[in-house]
């Protein structure tokens, strides 16, 4: 919009950070959401603005930028968007006096389940310190509202970036209620996520981790090698016996790439093998994210593209000449895994059931930004 | 977070440590994309419509490269235009690029990189690719395990990235490939040899030498030759020192490998992971194309990382259909798998498009076909056409009814039809208008070459079997192979029947079946056999002999007249450094210079030397001035010995030996043995292999050279080996050996004041 949008120096941030993007020198969710993050923090500590909506649309612009660079990476959108929610909430509560804040957690889910949740607190406090109404597009000194709302907004995105860093660990903090003694548990790929509520549930309980290959990307082999580490008893077996061994599994717990506000997830490829199968045994299937995945979209598994689909190398050799003339490989690096298929979500805000993330959805993203 | 700029003159750099610097030659150095190169040079041709040369500045952005020096030569203006448009000359892009534009002299890689070394653009290992390259291969860590390398071994001056591909495999060209020797443990790369379509190669000829030094090699023909080269600062100085050098491949490799006299190493980084390959003509454009179509060139490939930035989006069997909705499908229209279709296309009704791509902007008119072809920008094509496996330029207008069969390729700007037929492999360029050709950036010579063409072409028209149509503006190109080409031409990898090797669409049965019959290498797989083969055949062939020979010298006459001439050239030379009291390391290159002159083996440079140090040695006075004598020639001289391109320490006895039992210096030959192995030019273990050697026995009478003075020098040297023994049982020291002793340590004073005064002469020169 203003012709101010972005000083050369963020700029720069932002190009560099959707170059890396694009060439996939990021990946990961997780990783994805902190480099944006970092960025929007560059980019709201050098922002000049004198009035909110100038703030969004700088956030915006650059958020768009990014999402474009690479749409796969949910996370990034999400983050921008999530910092955009924050900044409004900072904003009401500055101008306002709080007095719009409150009603709006009123109602939260969120709350609902989970007891003392830092950051609503935090809100709460600084809404009572702030007794100093903000004056936007003040002509004597436009920078005035700048430097009024910038502390309050640093500290906003640096809750985000705590929220990002102590993610495992809130995830797993009710590890050991989901998990029983001499339980079989299957899991598949490499998540993070998933490792750290597993080795968390360790500390209490004596059980087994079946960890299938997950070919081709055979990240299976890094997580057994980590769960075997800390001395959980830990099996490796190939993708095909998964639906032979489900008879015995108690729980299958997998992590997901990102969560649609439909409740159902994109996963590493081979976990709509293995939700299908336990859905075929009545296993119950837990999802372990945190709720920087949540996506506002629902109908991305119409897109065929949204699969993600890599290089063919790890399914059939460049080197057979002959094949790759002749055969088309394709290699997606994600599976929708439909909400049906799924007992329950484990965030780092409570467990939720696939049918109330569209709810939680709307609380953590203001709808203005959906598209952004 | 933020990049540091510690480097203020290079605000675009962000620099960690050392900047990755690359050089493109935009130019191929060939014709084969003709007539569509004719207005623009290769690099930017779209393939999977995005320039060449974005891809492969991707391609090397995607490595980490940061500063990009870009070689253009034919169209230079056009290519630094496109440059300084592209979004790779935004302030932000992370990578400086510097366009060069070289003299239109230049002819050959080879020019071009003496080039780069008159400039001296390069500070330190750099990436060598092409200018239509297409890769996701990590560079940078190709470049490490280089300069790892670098560290250990100073030689090892270049690291060649190759691609495992099975036979067959399209991406590989047939027409223009290459057998590589490896050793498998440090994937030294032992021996190159080029590989054409046609004349057929059944034998490739190993060296000897490689065979005796390496316990373990590989031969393998199964490698795509990305040439991406990761080059030490040395390269271009090599280039420029020798002249002639032409082609990277051909000459430069070829050359270092076979030179023993430069001892330099390449090395080969067998890729396993990544994708990368040349466009290098019209067939590897369509293997390239379908490789990006299918993926492998992941994370580039059209829905994502697109280098002109266009937006696509993959939908299910691997068709990509611009994300903006600017395309018009019809209903009825078939989109087959592996095909692209530009930004603002139109497809009409009941056309049908299969493993195909289409530029921007194009129209396809109803029922038409398109397979397996390459239609770039604003091209409009007529109802009911049919197109199978041809390339179509920009701005070209097919019209109604057409056909264009496999293998054509259609320049820009021409029309044809309606109800044109083409005949395979069909060249067809636009008619030129008067003063079009003011267009910039051809160069002169180029235009007279085009002019003289244009007339020839005329000509041609009239037994064209092909019918343009009557809106044609097209002229049809000759085909088969130019008249006025020699027989001897064959050798060029340019040559007609190799260049169908390598042209898009020919399926080259007749050659194949031609080929099976005269011989029973029928498939690359055989003919690696018989490379093993033929390398056997040389390894027992060669070994008898003692003496190293090299395959090149095949008439014995001349070869004797070059080696007498040779002898009495290096005498003069030798006699110059003594009496002008040269540095050893000039005396050295001269002597090289002077074997390279006259190809003489190595063996031979040694007994001159040997012969010439020995007849140094002033014969007469008292044994202990006799002694003093020789350790003062020796140390001053011998270690010319080793320099001369080689260490054989053997070979410098045996030489020894035979020249004192040809000389009056045979009574020296003891103390002058003992002396050699004081400055350490021989070995204890050096001394008992010749001793063993049944030559030096005087087994083999050498013709001119009496038996018995040949025994008497190996009876001095078993008394030598006996007094190692002694010394070896008994620790202590006889008297004699304690004179000796001081007699060398004498001489080594006098040798260190003199190579202090060579040294500092050579700083001076």
């Amino acid at each position: 919009m203003g012709p101010e949008v972005h000083s050369a120096s963020t700029q720069k941030l932002v190009d560099n950070l959707s170059a890396k993007l694009r060439r996939r020198q990021i990946v990961g969710s997780r990783a994805a959401a902190l480099e944006t993050l970092l960025v929007l923090r560059q980019i709201v500590s050098k922002a000049r603005f004198s009035n909110i909506d100038q703030l969004v649309e700088i956030i915006r612009h650059a958020g768009r930028q990014l999402v474009e660079a690479q749409p796969k990476e949910h996370t990034v959108g999400n983050t921008v968007r999530k910092v955009l929610h924050h900044i409004r909430e900072e904003y009401n509560t500055a101008t306002h006096g709080g007095a719009l804040a409150q009603p709006r957690s009123a109602f939260s889910i969120a709350k609902f389940l989970v007891q003392g949740q830092p950051r609503q607190q935090n809100v709460a406090l600084k809404s009572s310190d702030n007794k100093q109404p903000l004056k936007e597009n003040d002509a004597d000194d436009p920078d005035s509202f700048a430097k009024g709302l910038k502390p309050v907004l640093m500290e906003a995105i640096q809750d985000v970036l705590d929220e990002l860093e102590t993610v495992y660990d809130n995830v797993s903090k009710n590890a050991k209620d989901h998990i029983h003694s001499d339980e079989i548990i299957l899991t598949l790929g490499m998540s993070r996520t998933v490792e750290a509520f597993l080795k968390s549930a360790a500390h209490h309980r004596n059980y087994t981790v079946i960890v299938a290959e997950t070919g081709p990307s055979y990240s299976g082999h890094d997580m057994g090698k980590a769960l075997s580490s800390s001395g959980i008893s830990t099996f490796l077996v190939p993708d095909s016996s998964i639906f032979a061994l489900m008879s015995r599994v108690n729980k299958v717990i997998i992590g997901a790439h990102a969560i649609l506000a439909n409740g159902g997830i994109f996963a590493v490829s081979g976990s709509l093998l293995a939700a299908t199968a336990a859905r075929e045994h009545s296993t119950p299937i837990v999802v372990c994210a945190g709720q920087f995945k949540f996506t506002p979209l629902w109908n991305l598994y119409h897109e065929y593209g949204a699969l993600d689909f890599g290089d063919p190398s790890n399914v059939l050799g460049f080197e057979e000449g002959d094949l790759v003339d002749k055969v088309d490989v394709v290699n997606p690096y994600y599976d929708y895994v439909r909400p049906e298929l799924i007992d329950v979500f484990i965030t780092n805000y409570g467990d939720h059931p696939p049918s109330s993330i569209y709810r939680l959805i709307k609380e953590t993203y203001d709808d203005e930004d959906i598209e952004l | 977070m933020p990049p540091k700029q510690s480097n203020p003159k290079d605000p675009l750099i962000s620099d960690d440590d050392e900047v990755l610097q690359a050089v493109i030659l935009s130019d191929s150095f060939n014709k084969r994309f003709r007539p569509l190169t004719r207005r623009k040079p290769r690099c930017l041709l779209p393939i999977c419509n995005a320039p060449l040369l974005d891809w492969t500045l991707e391609s090397l952005a995607l490595a980490g490269v940061q500063e990009i020096f870009v070689i253009c030569r034919s169209y230079a203006t056009q290519v630094k235009a496109a440059l300084s448009k592209s979004k790779w000359s935004a302030p932000n892009s992370g990578i400086k690029i510097t366009p060069i534009m070289t003299a239109k002299e230049t002819f050959s890689p080879g020019d071009a990189m003496r080039d780069i070394y008159t400039r001296g653009l390069l500070t330190s290992d750099f990436v060598l690719v092409y200018g239509d390259l297409v890769s996701n291969i990590r560079i940078d860590d190709v470049v490490r395990v280089h300069k790892e390398r670098r560290k250990v071994n100073k030689d090892a001056i270049m690291t060649m990235v190759v691609k495992e591909a099975g036979i067959g495999h399209r991406t590989r060209s047939r027409g223009e490939s290459s057998v590589f020797v490896l050793d498998p443990e440090t994937s030294e790369c032992l021996h190159y040899e080029p590989v054409m379509g046609y004349p057929r190669k059944s034998v490739a000829r190993i060296p000897r030498e490689v065979v005796a030094a390496h316990p373990r090699i590989e031969i393998r023909n199964d490698l795509i030759d990305c040439q991406i080269d990761v080059c030490s600062v040395e390269v271009p100085s090599l280039f420029t020192d020798n002249f002639d050098y032409g082609d990277i491949r051909r000459d430069f490799v070829h050359g270092i490998l076979t030179s023993d006299l430069l001892m330099k190493n390449i090395h080969c980084y067998i890729a396993k992971e990544g994708y990368a390959a040349r466009v290098q003509d019209t067939r590897s454009y369509d293997s390239v194309s379908k490789d990006i179509l299918s993926r492998w060139t992941f994370p580039m490939v059209p829905d994502n990382n697109h280098p002109a930035d266009h937006a696509y989006e993959h939908i299910r069997g691997n068709k990509y259909i611009p994300k903006d909705n600017s395309v018009v499908l019809a209903r009825t229209c078939k989109i087959g798998p592996k095909s692209l279709i530009g930004p603002a296309s139109n497809c009409s009704e009941d056309t049908t498009i299969t493993s195909s791509v289409i530029g921007a902007n194009c129209v396809i008119g109803p029922r038409s076909t398109i397979s397996n072809a390459y239609i770039f920008d604003n091209t409009v094509i007529g109802a009911d056409c049919v197109i199978d496996r041809s390339i179509v330029g920009s701005n070209v207008q097919v019209k109604d009814g057409s056909r264009i069969e496999r293998g054509c390729l259609v320049g820009d700007g021409v029309v044809v039809g309606p109800g044109a037929v083409l005949t395979p492999f069909e060249r067809l360029m636009k008619k030129d208008d008067e003063g079009e050709d003011a267009a910039g950036g051809d160069n002169e010579e180029e235009e007279e070459e085009e002019d003289s063409d244009e007339e020839d072409l005329e000509e041609y028209q009239k037994n064209v079997k092909s019918i343009l149509g009557k809106d044609s503006n097209a002229l049809v190109w000759p085909r088969g192979p130019p008249e006025d080409e020699d027989e001897e031409d064959e050798e060029n990898v340019e040559n007609f029947t190799n260049q169908r090797f390598m042209r898009l669409g020919d399926d080259l049965s007749d050659l194949d079946s031609d080929s099976s019959a005269d011989s029973s290498t029928d498939n690359s797989d055989s003919d690696s056999d018989s490379d093993t083969e033929s390398v056997t055949s040389v390894a027992t062939s060669t070994s008898a002999s003692h003496v190293p020979t090299t395959p090149t010298i095949a008439v014995p006459s001349s070869a004797a007249v070059a080696e007498y001439e040779f002898r009495v050239e290096a005498k003069q030379s030798l006699e110059r450094a003594f009496a002008e009291g040269h540095s050893v390391d000039n005396a050295a290159v001269e002597l090289k210079t002077l074997r390279m002159a006259s190809n003489v083996p190595l063996s031979r440079v040694r007994e001159a030397v040997v012969g010439a140090i020995v007849e140094r040695i002033k014969i007469g006075g008292e044994v202990a001035e006799q002694r003093k004598e020789i350790a003062t020639v020796i140390s001053r001289w011998g270690e010319l010995i080793n320099k001369i391109g080689g260490v054989d320490a053997v070979e410098t006895i045996t030489a020894l030996q035979f020249h004192c039992a040809g000389s009056d210096r045979l009574p020296l030959f003891g103390q002058i043995l003992a002396a050699l192995y004081q400055e350490d030019i021989v070995e204890e273990e050096d001394i008992r292999a010749w001793h063993a050697l049944p030559a030096s026995k005087g087994a083999e009478v050498v013709p001119g050279l009496d038996a018995d003075n040949i025994k008497k020098c190996w009876a001095v040297g078993e008394r030598m080996i006996q007094q190692f023994d002694e010394q070896e049982s008994s620790e202590e020291e006889d008297g004699g050996e304690t004179d000796e002793g001081e007699g060398t340590t004498e001489g080594e004073g006098t040798t260190e004041e003199g190579t202090t005064e060579d040294e500092s002469e050579e700083d001076s020169d």
